[in-house]
């Protein structure tokens, strides 16, 4: 198989379905080299885009798989022609940096559902715990017309904020007798759901979970004045009670907030493309400065007073317009700043 | 261990005089091997072990006599003195046809006690013609997809007159149907049958994985068992509440007493709810459990937890029938002990493990063969494994007292440590909500999986050794001949399922599956329906597809 | 301890009916300890979910365990379907209870190794270590 990012692209554009190889190859690729992914931005404009990346978080515990496996059954249901990705993330070990990736045995039965397709990634330190390779994962996902695109991860620490970064929607998942509830409910996992599912409902304490949940919640649209509280499931994933409750109003959301959610894709892409972009800028200019005679001779001369930072900044621009390819250290350029 | 009260503190004193000048000299110029000596489940072993403060005191508290309540001692008055455990070993065969010959044979020697294993397909409930069998038909057990094959399996033996220990869980309730259909066919009414059926599935989703439906309505068929034979089939051993594969999967000695009482609670507490009253069913309760290497910690096991299920029975359910508060069990010698290198040093193993159970005063108990670790055990190798039972009745005198190490300071101390852990356990799983809650959530599966793991690491770091394996190791290991199971098996299986499945009358079929799932969609008892469709050679599968419609499929919980 | 693959995916998997689990778990975690990042897919899977699974996750090796003597069979199946995939570069060991008569067998249908009871973690890691750093890197 040709390991050319090109070459993969097109393999996945032609048949998603056929080409699942050239699909996982991409999103290894993607995540073993995730600076990589700027070669991916040339003509990503008219790649497929997903209706719907959701964000699926909460502590440990909560049945947030099961409830992902639930839910991917029931979508495939709803919309046996659609394709769908999942996105599942686990921590890395600080010691090995290896990692035990288990949420796949809650959904192997899609495993052979050639409309699913289940990614495990592996946090691998990344400061926020989720991984670096989500991003060229999801692209990937859009690029397989997967409709729906589920992001499970676990919520401690910081991972909830991050997958809000990735997300359309962020669905945090708590469970009664988890003890924590009410620190939970203190937490920055407030400010990032858009949705909250009380799950295994038929459990002692989840009524009045709901209700200290609501009141949270409502209190704070109320003092922030930002209009409706977000909602409130109960579901019972095992059995699969209240699924169809919680996929209806994932999918109101997704009707009323879908254009805005492009458009928000729009944005956050077109600032990773101008991050990119600067970036690539500011690695030429800064070899240009180590390499050519202005970096080492100039930083010199603005110390003595002879030349000022400005100038010489004027000068690394003017030396990158004229398109000179960078000097070994020492030379000195013959056209003056 | 009649002491006198005033000398007791002077026995601490003096312990600790010993300690400070002798042991202390001696350590000095020759330290001990370890900083720490621990049993094979992690606890710590002192170095000495004196009369405790009050033991004498509790004597009668805590240990009692054999036969009576707390039964720490044991279960019967006179134990071995009066009869001997059974010698029941396990045995599986891949046909029908080569089962009944051995248990034929067996029966011709004298014994009376038969033992089945099916096959995997078998025990989850699919036919041997199912996509989902391949590969696995006949190879740990027999595979019986219909009545018929249970007829073949007892073909020409009486079942008035033998007892049958059936090792099987999720499907117990299709195959025990079959068991009484085909006595009938004999002319046998069902309250003459004795024998067993394992019927545990909570151990099942905890450690061995033969599960099919999920808990609670698994539960609701356990209860159904209960209540058909309490009525019907009153001599038969409905349950063997086991901790063997929650040992073998991991467990630490107090995690297998305390994960196989939960799973005790809750079948009392689901046959309670059914309406059954706890004197009715639960002196038919049976046990199983494993039996490791670490002798003493065994034995204080065995100990431990007939004391714990004594009180539970009669505290927590208010037993008034002695009969109900005795943990009866079955032993089997641990199987994960035993090393594929130098397989001759297993049986010595055996020969320890089987000694602890005795000591420990286990009602039955099964050696493992030597070759355990490498496949199926020869006809060689299961002999030595009986012959090592006959030298302990025989020659060890371990049959000539009741509780020999009674009274230990050694035994009697880890016994009550091993109760007080197991409490502890049991505490945190009735914190949770009991154990099918803490089982969902994947806790008891992870406690496991953690001491697995600690254990595997501590014998790859030599923190642990066995002999064989990651010491004493020896270069050229000799070749031993294993049983295999022949590979036309399936072919012949799957033809035989086929002319049965041809030769029935379908719309009688049908009409009984649809009673089957319609009684499985309400409350009543089930055992009726499903005895009504095996008479019509309605197959496992079959039976299994039809409650799945309304039971739904359980799913492995990871993490 | 650092593998020579730092983060090389792994997926480990029980095929066939088989439900102990203690083995599989137990190389999930050493080696996870060695730094690979591991796919456990459970118990009770079919060759073809293994597969499906192998090849979503790009995973450079596929461990399987099995204790009921399917193994014939059941390995057979998985390496033929990796092979109709077009997928024969992913690795395939294995381990459970499989008599020693049966390995040249299995290693002629073309498992890269097979694990005896009583295998060490150190032996393993090596062996992996060692079959991984053949395979080509992406």
């Amino acid at each position: 198989m040709n390991e050319d990012i090109v070459h993969l692209v097109r393999d996945v554009r032609q048949n998603p379905v056929e080409n699942t190889r050239a699909a996982a190859r991409l999103m290894s690729l993607l995540e073993n080299h995730p600076a990589r992914i700027t070669e991916l931005y040339a003509g990503l404009a008219d790649w497929p885009e997903p209706l719907m990346v959701l964000g699926i978080t909460g502590p440990p515990g909560a049945g947030k798989s099961t409830l992902v496996d639930q839910l991917i059954e029931l979508y495939r249901k709803r919309h046996p022609l659609s394709r769908l990705g999942v996105i599942a993330v686990d921590p890395s070990s600080h010691a090995s940096k290896g990692s035990v990736m288990g949420d796949r045995v809650r959904m192997m039965r899609h495993a052979t559902d050639s409309h699913v397709f289940v990614r495990s990634l592996a946090a691998r330190g990344h400061l926020g715990g989720l991984a670096l390779g989500v991003r060229g994962v999801l692209r990937v996902m859009g690029l397989m017309q997967c409709q729906l695109i589920l992001i499970e991860t676990v919520g401690v620490g910081q991972s909830e904020m991050e997958v809000a970064e990735f997300a359309d929607m962020v669905a945090i998942v708590l469970a009664p007798g988890q003890g924590d509830g009410i620190q939970l409910l203190k937490s920055g996992l407030m400010e990032t759901g858009d949705v909250f599912v009380v799950n295994k409902a038929d459990r002692d304490g989840a009524t009045q979970l709901q209700s200290q949940l609501l009141s949270t919640l409502n209190l704070r649209a109320s003092v922030a004045d930002a209009g409706a509280p977000p909602p409130v499931c109960m579901t019972s994933a095992l059995g699969g009670d209240g699924m169809d409750g919680f996929l209806d109003l994932l999918e109101v959301h997704c009707a009323r907030s879908g254009d805005q959610w492009l458009t928000q894709r729009k944005q956050r892409f077109e600032q990773e493309v101008e991050q990119a972009v600067l970036q690539e800028a500011h690695r030429r200019l800064a070899d240009m400065l180590r390499t050519s005679g202005i970096g080492s001779e100039g930083i010199t001369r603005v110390l003595r007073g002879e030349t000022t930072v400005n100038e010489l900044a004027t000068a690394l621009l003017q030396l990158s317009a004229r398109g000179k390819p960078p000097y070994n250290e020492g030379h000195v350029d013959e056209r003056r700043p | 261990m009649k002491e006198d009260p005033d000398a007791r503190p002077a026995v601490e004193q003096a312990k600790k005089q010993w300690e400070e000048t002798a042991v202390a000299n001696t350590v000095s110029r020759f330290p001990e091997r370890r900083a720490r000596f621990d049993t094979v489940s992690g606890d710590e072993v002192a170095r000495l072990y004196t009369p405790q403060a009050d033991a004498d005191s509790s004597y009668l508290e805590k240990l009692g006599f054999p036969g009576e309540y707390p039964f720490t001692r044991g279960v019967q008055p006179t134990m071995y003195r009066g009869r001997l455990w059974t010698m029941r070993q396990y045995a599986g065969f891949s046909t029908a046809e080569e089962s009944n010959k051995r248990y034929r044979y067996l029966l011709e020697q004298g014994s009376t006690g038969l033992s089945v294993a099916f096959d995997l397909p078998t025990q989850i409930g699919y036919d041997s013609d199912d996509p989902m069998a391949r590969g696995e038909i006949g190879k740990v057990g027999v595979a019986i997809s219909t009545v018929r094959g249970m007829e073949k399996l007892f073909d020409g033996i009486p079942l008035d007159k033998v007892s049958t220990s059936m090792t099987i869980n999720s499907t117990a309730a299709i195959l025990l149907a079959m068991y009484i259909v085909t006595a009938e066919k004999q002319g046998v009414p069902p309250h003459k049958l004795t024998g067993t059926i394992q019927n545990d599935i909570l151990k099942e989703y905890i450690a061995r994985g033969t599960y099919r439906f999920p808990p609670k309505p698994s539960l609701r068929l356990i209860s159904d068992i209960f209540a058909y034979c309490t009525e019907n089939v009153p001599r038969w051993n409905t349950i063997s509440i086991s901790g063997y594969h929650i040992r073998e999967a991991g467990a630490t000695a107090a995690q297998e007493i305390a994960f196989t009482l939960c799973d005790a609670i809750c079948y009392v507490e689901t046959a309670i709810s059914a309406g059954l009253h706890v004197d009715q069913f639960a002196p038919r309760l049976a046990f199983f459990f494993a039996c490791h290497t670490d002798l003493f910690e065994e034995v204080a096991k065995f100990r431990a937890a007939r004391r714990l299920y004594a009180r539970i029975m009669k505290e927590r359910f208010g037993a008034k029938n002695p009969k109900s508060m005795m943990l009866r069990f079955h032993t089997q010698t641990g199987g994960v002990t035993l090393t594929a290198q130098q397989p001759d040093n297993n049986i010595v193993r055996v020969a320890i493990q089987s000694l602890a159970a005795l000591l420990g005063g286990t009602q039955s108990l099964h050696t493992n063969s030597k070759d355990e670790a490498l496949a199926l055990p020869t006809e060689d190798a299961v002999c030595v494994a009986l012959r090592t039972q006959q030298i302990m009745a025989h020659e060890s005198g371990v049959a000539n007292t009741i509780d020999p190490l009674g009274g230990s300071y050694f035994v009697e101390q880890l016994t009550d440590q091993l109760e007080a852990e197991a409490e502890r356990y049991i505490r945190t799983i009735d914190d949770m909500g009991g154990m099918v809650t803490a089982i969902e959530q994947g806790w008891v599966q992870r406690q496991i999986e953690e001491s697995a793991y600690r254990y595997g690491r501590s014998v790859e770091d030599k923190e642990r050794i066995v002999v064989g394996v990651n010491e004493y190791q020896m270069g050229k290991e000799a070749e031993i001949e294993t049983f295999s199971v022949p590979e036309e098996t399936a072919r012949k299986q799957i033809e035989n399922l086929a002319r049965t499945k041809a030769g029935r009358d379908r719309k009688k079929v049908a009409q009984a599956l649809a009673a089957i799932e319609a009684a499985a969609r309400g409350d009543d008892n089930l055992m009726p329906p499903i005895i009504d469709a095996v008479r019509v050679c309605a197959s496992t599968g079959e039976i299994c597809h039809s409650l799945q419609q309304v039971f739904g499929e359980y799913k492995e919980n990871f993490n | 301890m650092t593998t020579a693959h730092p983060r090389a995916r792994i997926l480990i998997g029980k095929p066939g009916l088989d439900g102990h689990d203690r083995g599989a778990k137990y190389i999930v975690h050493i080696l996870r300890d060695a730094g690979y990042e591991v796919v456990y897919t459970g118990i009770r899977r079919s060759p073809e979910e293994i597969v499906e699974a192998a090849i979503q996750e790009d995973v450079a090796a596929i461990g399987l365990s099995l204790l009921s003597g399917a193994h014939n069979e059941l390995f057979r199946q998985v390496i033929d379907l990796l092979k109709a995939r077009g997928a024969e570069d992913i690795l395939v060991f294995g381990g459970g209870i499989i008599p020693a008569s049966d390995i040249p067998g299995l290693h002629e249908m073309g498992m890269a190794a097979v694990f005896t009871p009583g295998s060490s973690a150190k032996e393993i890691i090596a062996t992996v270590d060692r079959l991984l750093s053949v395979r080509q890197e992406v």
